[in-house]
């Protein structure tokens, strides 16, 4: 047992004690953005539930509209599908692209029926609607702050899995894939960051 | 129970832990030692012959030095390895659990009665309200985690969801908040560092076997001394393991009982924590958890996490019998068979009759402050539950939500003055500014008390922030004091107990050592604190000296009156000096403040002072506070 063989036992241990703060560290961030994802799940599901009741008000005085209006419940059934989809596996590139253009494709449809809305003054007035519209854009607003929370989340994970050491271990962690950043398709003013002020 | 004692004692079990840990270090070195002279004497023929004594003698007074060195750095690297991952607070033991924050809004009800209990209990107590966790796990237990109160979490199991009521997890949670408020959750903190430390040399031992193993195949005489040091090195980890139980067992139990009866006084309700533990005894799953790391914190739950071999003498938790007896002098020894609650909307049941309990004791009014300090009453529950109810809905929904919390926070610091508030809408996100006329609304006619709970309960949404989202959000939040050149009271207890909290979370808590032991060795900053409290509650020069004097005279120092302090500079100060006083010598500074603020007969301007000195000298105080 000389001093050579100390030495080689001793950077063993510090080794062995490195690789589990690497272990331990990738855990850490990817609950990190598994927890953030639970938040944007909690403000879309508001979001749909939101827009059922929208849609029954809009009824009554878009009745020659029909087709827009099932172009939204249409969307937004797809959007929850996807929902779904992602919250089982947060960060999977595949269920953050469909739940992406899903999202997307509501926005979308929920622009033309606004656009449709327009030309009905009486159904815009209506104190029902205004409330149910005001809601559908705070939830916007927290949708899109959770967004940012968990993309932050993700691109942290994603960085500390690229930076050296880790790069080596975490394959045989299994953390070989980049988690996925969430993005909305056609939603250039929510994807728009908050302007740096100073 | 004294909160400045409790904390004293925890303190000074620290060191105990610290003596006894070291005997146990002390005691593996010496069987390593003799493990290796094993080692070494099997992988000479003569070696063997000649006997493990003889090779110990033959070996050079180095070896064994380097040896023992060796197993020390082992020792300590795994213990700081712990101990620099645990830093970041009860978040890092949730964190390890794979646990999950709660939704603040949630409204699934047994979460959100969960939700709700908890945030009366941390008003109640006068501390932030914590992050709330769940771990999918059938067992009914919980736990609470931190440094202080500040970087505190709480975490329940989904088995505790689902099978207690209100009143259960009341109990529940007073046993936990009592552990925070005690100062028992930073040792629990310490003990899983020193406890990994030991538990280390089994897991190298384990490695050494498994390479012994594997070169074993090829060259027989190499592996011999390798796989005998694996195996030795894992017998001595356990056994330290073992040791390192027997004395957490041994520390842990005590705790329990002083936090059940600290539950009780808490909610004065001994069948809340009792039928909890019933249900407990009465459930398929007990109190047990499944998830491997649950052995690490098991000393921190609520009740027994793990079964382990000898349980009497190595339980973490007294025999749940025993503990109900303790509470129920007559149970009849039969547990209740866990049914789901039912679902009924999560109304706090009739405190009202408390209220009035507070009074008739016969400490005059500022001692009865300090007696307050981390020990509060069920009258402090039920001004918390009143006080809750009181404010209106949309607020309470704002402070649920991450984004809007925001904008709530935001709201309480804009000035009244509407050219003013105009200027500075200018300083934050369009999209804050948006939603803030709907919450503006609401928020004008919330007196400071009111407006402090609001920014306690805010707390939790905004943790779920992301880092870059917290730093934007803490630019806005200064901005906003210093806008107008001035810092007004309620703008620096805000900023004071709103990012107090925030901070521990995301940059890790603070580590304050004691470096005063006497008042009078910081007299200067007493000084500045009592003359701030005085120059907030007086009017005129003449009334601000006699409070002045007045809490002078109660710490029973001689001190200099300070007459200005512009933007709290000298204040913040002083206090970050205080912070580091030893806990026996707070009380006595409380004191001087709580007499100080009383002089004119009530605490009114000076109470939001008083709470945000309290909080940043760690002494959490409840809002019934000699009202």
């Amino acid at each position: 047992m000389g001093f050579g063989t100390l030495v080689f036992l001793g950077i063993i241990v510090v080794l062995v004690v490195w690789v589990i703060a690497i272990y331990n560290k990738l855990v850490t961030l990817k609950n990190r953005y598994v927890n953030a994802f639970s938040q944007i799940e909690v403000q879309l599901k508001r979001r749909y539930d939101l827009i059922p009741n929208l849609i029954e008000t809009a009824k009554g005085y878009l009745a020659h509209e029909r087709g827009t209006l099932e172009a939204v419940i249409a969307a937004r059934n797809q959007a929850v599908a996807g929902l779904s989809a992602a919250a089982k596996d947060p960060g999977n590139a595949r269920a953050m692209e469909q739940l992406g253009s899903a999202e997307g494709a509501l926005g979308g449809a929920l622009g033309r029926l606004n656009v449709v809305m327009e030309a009905y003054p009486d159904l815009k007035a209506n104190q029902n609607m205004m409330q149910l519209s005001e809601e559908l854009t705070s939830t916007e607003n927290r949708v899109s702050f959770a967004r940012q929370a968990y993309n932050d989340q993700v691109t942290e994970y994603n960085t500390y899995k690229q930076t050296f050491p880790p790069v080596l271990l975490a394959a045989t962690f299994g953390h070989s894939v980049d988690a996925s950043l969430l993005e909305f398709a056609d939603r250039a003013a929510i994807q728009e960051a908050p302007k740096v002020k100073f | 129970m004294d909160f400045f004692a409790a904390q004293d004692r925890a303190r000074r079990k620290t060191w105990q832990l610290v003596t006894l840990f070291v005997l146990a270090i002390v005691g593996l070195i010496f069987a390593t030692n003799v493990l290796v002279a094993i080692a070494v004497s099997f992988s000479t023929t003569t070696g063997l012959a000649r006997g493990v004594g003889q090779t110990m003698r033959d070996q050079s007074a180095e070896t064994w030095w380097l040896i023992s060195f060796a197993v020390l750095i082992c020792i300590a690297g795994a213990s700081l390895y712990k101990y620099f991952a645990l830093r970041s607070g009860g978040r890092a033991v949730v964190e390890m659990l794979g646990a999950r924050q709660i939704d603040p809004a949630s409204q699934i009800l047994s979460e959100r009665r969960l939700l709700n209990v908890v945030e009366e209990m941390a008003i109640a107590s006068g501390i932030r309200v914590p992050a709330v966790y769940r771990v999918d796990e059938e067992g009914i237990n919980a736990f609470a985690a931190g440094f202080g109160t500040d970087d505190a979490v709480v975490c329940v199991t989904s088995g505790t969801l689902d099978h207690l009521n209100r009143e259960e997890l009341q109990g529940v949670i007073g046993h936990e908040f009592s552990h925070l408020l005690n100062g028992d959750s930073r040792l629990n903190l310490r003990l899983i560092a020193l406890l990994n430390g030991i538990l280390f040399l089994g897991i190298v031992g384990r490695l050494l076997l498994r390479g012994g193993a594997h070169t074993s195949g090829r060259r027989n005489s190499n592996a011999m001394p390798l796989i005998v040091l694996g195996v030795g090195l894992l017998v001595i980890g356990y056994a330290g393991t073992f040791c390192g139980n027997l004395i957490k067992a041994a520390v842990s139990r005590q705790r329990e009982f002083l936090a059940d009866a600290a539950s009780v006084q808490f909610t004065r309700n001994p069948h809340g924590i009792a039928n909890a533990l019933k249900k407990i005894g009465g459930s398929v799953s007990g109190s047990h958890l499944t998830n491997t790391r649950a052995n690490d914190v098991s000393h921190m739950f609520f009740g027994q996490a793990v079964t382990l071999f000898m349980n009497g003498l190595m339980a973490t938790h007294p025999p749940l019998p025993q503990r109900i007896r303790a509470i129920e002098p007559r149970w009849d020894g039969r547990f209740l068979q866990g049914a789901l609650v039912s679902e009924a909307a999560d109304v706090p049941e009739g405190a009202s009759g408390l209220t009035g309990l507070s009074g008739g004791s016969s400490l005059s009014a500022h001692e009865a402050v300090v007696d307050a300090v981390g020990n509060p009453s069920a009258a402090s529950l039920a001004q918390a539950q009143t006080m809750i109810a009181g404010l209106p809905a949309r607020c309470v929904d704002a402070s649920h939500d991450p984004w809007s919390a925001r904008a709530l926070i935001c709201v309480l610091l804009l000035p009244d003055d509407r050219t003013a508030r105009a200027a500075l809408t200018n300083v934050l996100e369009p999209q804050v500014v948006a939603h803030l006329p709907q919450i503006e609304a609401v928020v004008g006619a919330l007196d400071d008390l009111q407006r402090l709970t609001l920014v306690s309960m805010s707390v939790p949404a905004l943790l779920t922030m992301s880092r870059p989202q917290y730093d934007r959000f803490v630019a806005d939040v200064v901005a906003l004091i210093r806008a107008d050149r001035r810092i007004d009271l309620f703008e620096w207890v805000m900023h004071r107990v709103l990012l107090k909290g925030l901070k521990s979370h995301f940059e890790g808590p603070p580590s304050v050592a004691v470096r005063h032991r006497d008042l009078d060795a910081v007299r200067d900053q007493v000084a500045q604190t009592l003359s701030a409290i005085a120059r907030a509650g007086g009017h005129d020069d003449d009334a601000q000296r006699r409070a002045f004097d007045a809490g002078a005279a109660a710490i029973e120092l001689d001190l200099q009156f300070v007459a200005s302090d512009p933007n709290f500079t000298r204040l913040n100060e002083a206090l970050r000096d205080l912070r580091a006083l030893h806990p026996l010598a707070k009380p006595r500074l409380i004191k001087g403040c709580a007499a100080c603020a009383l002089t004119d007969g009530a605490i009114s301007s000076e109470r939001a002072l008083l709470i945000g000195i309290a909080a940043t000298l760690d002494c959490p105080l409840p809002p019934d506070l000699a009202l």
